[in-house]
């Protein structure tokens, strides 16, 4: 379970601070599939920001299962996330310099896990680019790109799932199929998956969708009836 | 761990190419130490060995006067106890030689004529150009044995005669190779051997001459040690000197070590430029890195995994860059003509482990040292930056900072500041201090040497700051290659400043020293020029004084000034008396260092034209004195007034050849060393006790100038007078400036390795930052730049860049020989603007050509592409 207690975020700008996330509470249930919309500017990208642990916030405590990462230091943090949080981003940020696979070994190598090689591998198939293994991130296409991404955030069989516009930059039957593989994620794996999305069909998909407007939610909508049926 | 192993390994084959520069740079500096150390270590491994062949012998005890028969006497009872096991005299004097009346070539030559016994060498091998050995038998029926130069230089054969003090000897061999004979030391002329007994019946040894007589012992290894110093402790203050080749081989060994360090010491500087290379290498690549490090860090790395993997990266690029650098040395040595290293006296080119291990870990060291403070960058990198997209700068962001001078602009700045960034930058100081020291054995060396460094770095950065302010009007210039070069100068990450201390650094050293040989040459061509002599004659007797002179009067060179003859005795100081100095006994005046040797000296009623008086009153129009007057009185020159503070008053005891006197110091003269016409004394007496006492006369005069006429001048003057040597100051000259170009060749290739490693640095740093230009290249050409304007863009910028690199190496360079003229050599200071201008003007072509050349890609890209891959 994710859960905000007046979380703010505020950022110096010339002379006066600007109020990007004024304080807000917000619970995101376990294993489900969260929609974060609104428009340019409304602070999506801050907010999942901050659940990653990416930003610290200017008030507020974000406990994810309990612990409060808002009180962890820089390397603690970026070890939770290493075990509890995959994160999927818009421009993919693969590193050009590793291959495929080698990306998705990455954070099982961090993690000292044993056998980072067949998992990885496993992880590959799972989204279907087995054969693309060895190609560097430059030789494959937008849509391979981001499926290596969401293999690599799964790497750790994390709880919690962040992806931020994790379509935007992709064409719609292939922003169909990364869709796809993401709901399918949190169904077979029971994965928590939160999103910021301005695709409406994503977020039509969604079990709740949040929506912001300047900085403050603006509503909470449970569709998994909708989902479901 | 194996994370951080993987990452390293993973990073190296990604950006090899990238960092290729990274791991030259260390080469050529770990190759230039390696290379030196292992040279030297050669040298003195070989010569080492050779330290009794050095000395001929176990122990050498000798003197600059012939055996008196009290102190022959003591001696011998002192050897009769001693073990030893072979014992010979030898005698060494530096004479002139000539052909056989009718043969040869119409010249004389000085040579170091060297007297020995049956069984020479105790040590060591006589080598002869036939192969055959040598025996004493050779020198047998007046018989000697000559080195090839001087068969060259007077026309003879091995069976033609050579007079030697006016006696002829047959020449039986030629020498190839001789004990005792240390490489690269002075010598007044070439070897040639003979028998003692045919040497002394020569005549040469009668008073006057500069003999060396030398008792060579052969004695049990124990026993050296104990009977050099006893030896010495008994006879030292006799004026006899006792060496054992231990102490030989600790004085080979002390200059070497001394040596080895030194050149270390320039292979460490060599290295430096290349760590500055390293730094800017480094600095680029992790801003280059910003976004994997900010990746990483997202999927769970923590800060000190990645900046472990960074510094593994460095460890193994630096241990690349060391074994690049041995297999440079490797053949930078094997690429030593075997003649060359003769010289040197070794003939191993070989790499010893132990340089080869300095050499690495140094490279190790300076690379980490180096990479180390852009490094702890990546500490800054927050991985929130990957949600906003295409952030330029993905470093915490650092704020137009307030000025320093208000309270709250300093808080704010000094909040800004990266503590641990510049503790890590002091520690990386103080270990290059550390190394430096380690290298040249010697903290204050090293001080100096970093010292020396960080001054020139700072004035280069001041340099570069001043020049970005300076040309910063011409941002608006009309013309716009001119205008974006100039832009391009002061943008962010921008290389000006490691570019010019890399190439200002190089093209100081190249000026530098091309501009000390100009003005060392040119004194000594100078010294020829003014003076007018151009020969020394030695060791004329008092009764051949007249006809010398009416010799020379009849033969010198046509229009010249007439000869000058003078009459020098050898002296040793043995005490003082004085208002500030005391010196009771000759071991008091050995502990004053330098006043404890011979002088020469000489007596005249008048002073020089290159004296002056500064204290006290010169004699000048007194009458001579009383042949037995004491105390007799003597002017002693100004640096022996400083030194030794001895002044007007005083009493100083002389030993002149045996005879004690008591001299009153009369007066303190000043002489202008610069003009040596009438030479120089430090002790001149007035006129009257010497007009009897034994004495030779030296002659100062201009020779004719014609090679054959000179030839025929030298060889009529020693058939004339077999004992008088004539010191052809043209010819010592000619060797002087010899060993100044060969050591301005050395010197200069070390310095054209510095700018190699400036230009190379040149190249990585252009290389490195080619990413953006790519870049901005595109964006400038979808707007209508073209081909010509951008590389006329980029020839000016970096032609301005290697301008001012010129400039401050120019101007260094003149600096540095106004410092070594005045100090060091002690010549006059000649600037040389002609020559800093053409190095300034070459350094601007080669850094505009190598900027605009290795930014080829940067004009051949097609825009789209680089557009598309930003």
């Amino acid at each position: 379970m994710i859960e905000l207690q007046g979380v703010s975020r505020t950022v110096p700008s010339g002379d006066t601070m600007l109020t990007i996330l004024h304080p807000l509470d917000l619970v995101i249930e376990s294993s489900r599939v969260a929609a974060i919309t609104g428009p340019s500017g409304s602070g999506k990208s801050t907010l999942l920001g901050l659940l990653a642990g990416l930003d610290a916030p200017s008030t507020g405590r974000i406990l994810i299962d309990g612990a409060d990462i808002t009180a962890m230091s820089e390397d603690a943090l970026a070890r939770f996330r290493g075990r509890r949080i995959g994160f999927v981003f818009q421009f993919f940020h693969l590193l050009p310099s590793l291959t495929a696979i080698e990306n998705v070994r990455v954070p099982l190598e961090i993690a000292g896990a044993a056998d980072a090689g067949r998992r990885a591998d496993a992880l590959l198939a799972e989204v279907g680019l087995a054969p693309r293994r060895h190609h560097y991130p430059s030789q494959l296409s937008g849509g391979e790109q981001q499926r290596v991404a969401i293999a690599r955030a799964l790497a750790n069989d994390p709880p919690i799932l962040l992806a931020d516009e994790p379509t935007g930059n992709l064409d719609s039957a292939t922003g169909h199929q990364v869709i796809d593989l993401l709901i399918d994620v949190n169904r077979r794996r029971g994965t928590t998956v939160v999103l910021v999305t301005h695709d409406a069909e994503l977020a039509q998909r969604a079990d709740v969708t949040i929506a912001l407007r300047d900085g403050r939610i603006a509503g909470v909508t449970e569709a998994r009836a909708a989902a479901s049926s | 761990m194996r994370f951080v192993l993987l990452m390293a390994a993973r990073e190296i084959r990604a950006s090899w190419r990238r960092l290729l520069f990274f791991f030259v740079c260390v080469a050529i500096g770990v190759g230039a130490i390696v290379a030196l150390r292992s040279m030297i270590q050669n040298v003195r491994t070989d010569l080492a060995g050779e330290a009794r062949a050095l000395i001929a012998g176990d122990v050498a005890i000798a003197t600059n006067r012939p055996w008196t028969d009290d102190l022959r006497a003591a001696i011998d009872r002192r050897l009769s106890e001693a073990p030893v096991e072979a014992r010979q005299d030898a005698v060494e004097v530096a004479t002139m030689v000539r052909p056989e009346e009718g043969r040869g070539a119409a010249t004389a030559k000085m040579v170091e004529l060297r007297g020995v016994q049956a069984g020479f060498p105790l040590y060591g091998r006589v080598v002869l150009q036939d192969g055959s050995t040598f025996t004493h038998d050779r020198l047998g029926n007046r018989g000697v044995l000559v080195r090839p130069e001087l068969l060259a230089q007077l026309g003879l054969a091995v069976g033609d005669r050579l007079m030697v003090g006016g006696t002829p000897f047959t020449i039986r061999g030629v020498i190839s190779q001789e004990p005792g004979r240390r490489a690269g030391a002075f010598s007044f002329g070439s070897r040639v051997l003979i028998d003692l007994d045919d040497l002394r019946s020569t005549g040469l040894l009668t008073f006057g001459s500069r003999a060396r007589y030398e008792i060579l012992l052969k004695v049990s290894e124990s026993a050296v040690q104990p009977l050099t110093r006893d030896l010495r402790q008994r006879f030292g203050n006799r004026f006899v000197t006792v060496r054992s080749f231990r102490s030989t081989e600790d004085q080979i060994g002390d200059d070497l070590v001394r040596a080895e360090n030194y050149l270390s010491l320039v292979g460490f500087v060599i290295l430096v430029l290349g760590g500055i290379g390293v730094w800017s290498v480094t600095r680029v690549f992790v801003r280059q890195k910003i976004r994997s490090v900010a990746i990483l860090k997202c999927v769970g790395a923590t800060t000190r995994q990645v900046l472990s993997a960074y510094v593994l990266q460095v460890v193994l690029l630096g241990l690349a860059g060391g074994a690049l650098g041995i297999v440079l040395a490797r053949a930078g040595l094997a690429a030593i003509p075997a003649s060359v290293a003769a010289t040197l006296g070794t003939a191993r080119t070989t790499l010893t482990a132990s340089a080869i291990w300095q050499g690495v870990s140094v490279g190790m060291l300076v690379s980490l040292l180096f990479s180390l403070v852009p490094l702890l960058e990546v500490r800054r990198v927050k991985p929130l930056l990957l949600l906003r997209g295409g952030a330029a700068s993905g470093l915490a962001p650092q704020a137009v900072l307030p000025p320093w001078w208000t309270m709250a602009g300093t808080r704010t700045r000094l909040a800004a500041v990266d503590w641990l960034q510049v503790a890590v930058a002091g520690g990386v100081s103080a270990a290059l201090v550390a190394i430096a020291s380690w290298q040249a054995a010697s903290l204050r060396v090293g001080l100096v040497v970093c010292i020396g460094f960080a001054t020139v770095a700072f004035v280069l950065h001041l340099s570069s700051t001043a020049i970005v302010y300076a040309v910063r009007p011409l941002a608006r210039a009309r013309a716009f290659p001119l205008r974006h070069a100039v832009l391009s100068l002061g943008r962010p990450g921008n290389q000006t400043r490691v570019i010019l201390l890399a190439v200002g650094l190089g093209s100081f050293f190249v000026i530098g020293v091309r501009a000390l040989q100009a003005n060392l040459l040119e004194q000594f061509s100078l010294e020829l020029s003014s003076s007018g002599a151009d020969m020394v004659l030695m060791e004329i007797l008092p009764d051949q004084v007249d006809q010398v002179r009416a010799f020379l009067e009849a033969r010198k060179a046509p229009a010249s000034a007439p000869p000058r003859l003078i009459p020098v005795l050898r002296a040793r100081v043995t005490g003082v008396r004085g208002r500030e100095t005391t010196l009771e006994s000759f071991d008091d005046v050995r502990r004053q260092g330098a006043l404890a040797r011979e002088y020469v000296i000489t007596y005249r009623d008048r002073l020089e034209p290159n004296e002056k008086v500064i204290d006290g009153a010169f004699w000048t129009g007194q009458p001579p004195l009383d042949e037995r007057a004491s105390p007799v009185e003597v002017s002693v020159e100004r640096s022996i007034h400083q030194r030794f503070r001895i002044n007007v008053g005083d009493i100083v005891r002389f030993d002149v050849l045996g005879r004690r006197l008591e001299a009153r110091v009369t007066s303190v003269r000043e002489v202008e060393w610069e003009d040596a016409r009438a030479g120089g004394f430090m002790f001149v007496f007035r006129p009257g006790p010497f007009a009897h006492a034994p004495q030779t006369w030296i002659g100062i005069l201009r020779a004719p100038e014609d090679p054959t006429e000179r030839g025929r001048f030298q060889r009529d003057l020693v058939a004339r007078f077999p004992n008088v040597s004539a010191i052809d100051v043209r010819e010592v000259l000619a060797t002087l400036s010899g060993a100044v170009r060969n050591l301005t060749l050395a010197i200069s290739i070390v310095g054209g390795i510095a700018l190699l490693s400036g230009v190379l640095i040149l190249v990585g740093a252009v290389a490195m930052t080619k990413f953006q230009r790519v870049y901005e290249a595109a964006i400038l050409r979808t707007l209508g730049a073209n081909t010509r304007m951008l590389a006329a863009m980029l020839a000016v910028e970096y032609g301005v860049l290697g301008l001012l690199a010129g400039v401050v190496g120019g101007a260094g360079a003149l600096a540095l020989t106004w410092g070594v003229s005045r100090h060091v050599l002690d010549i006059p200071w000649r600037p040389n603007p002609l020559l800093a201008s053409i190095g300034a003007a070459i350094t601007t072509v080669l850094v505009g050509s190598v900027g605009v050349i290795a930014s080829y890609d940067v004009l051949r890209k097609k825009p789209l592409g680089a557009l598309r891959a930003e």
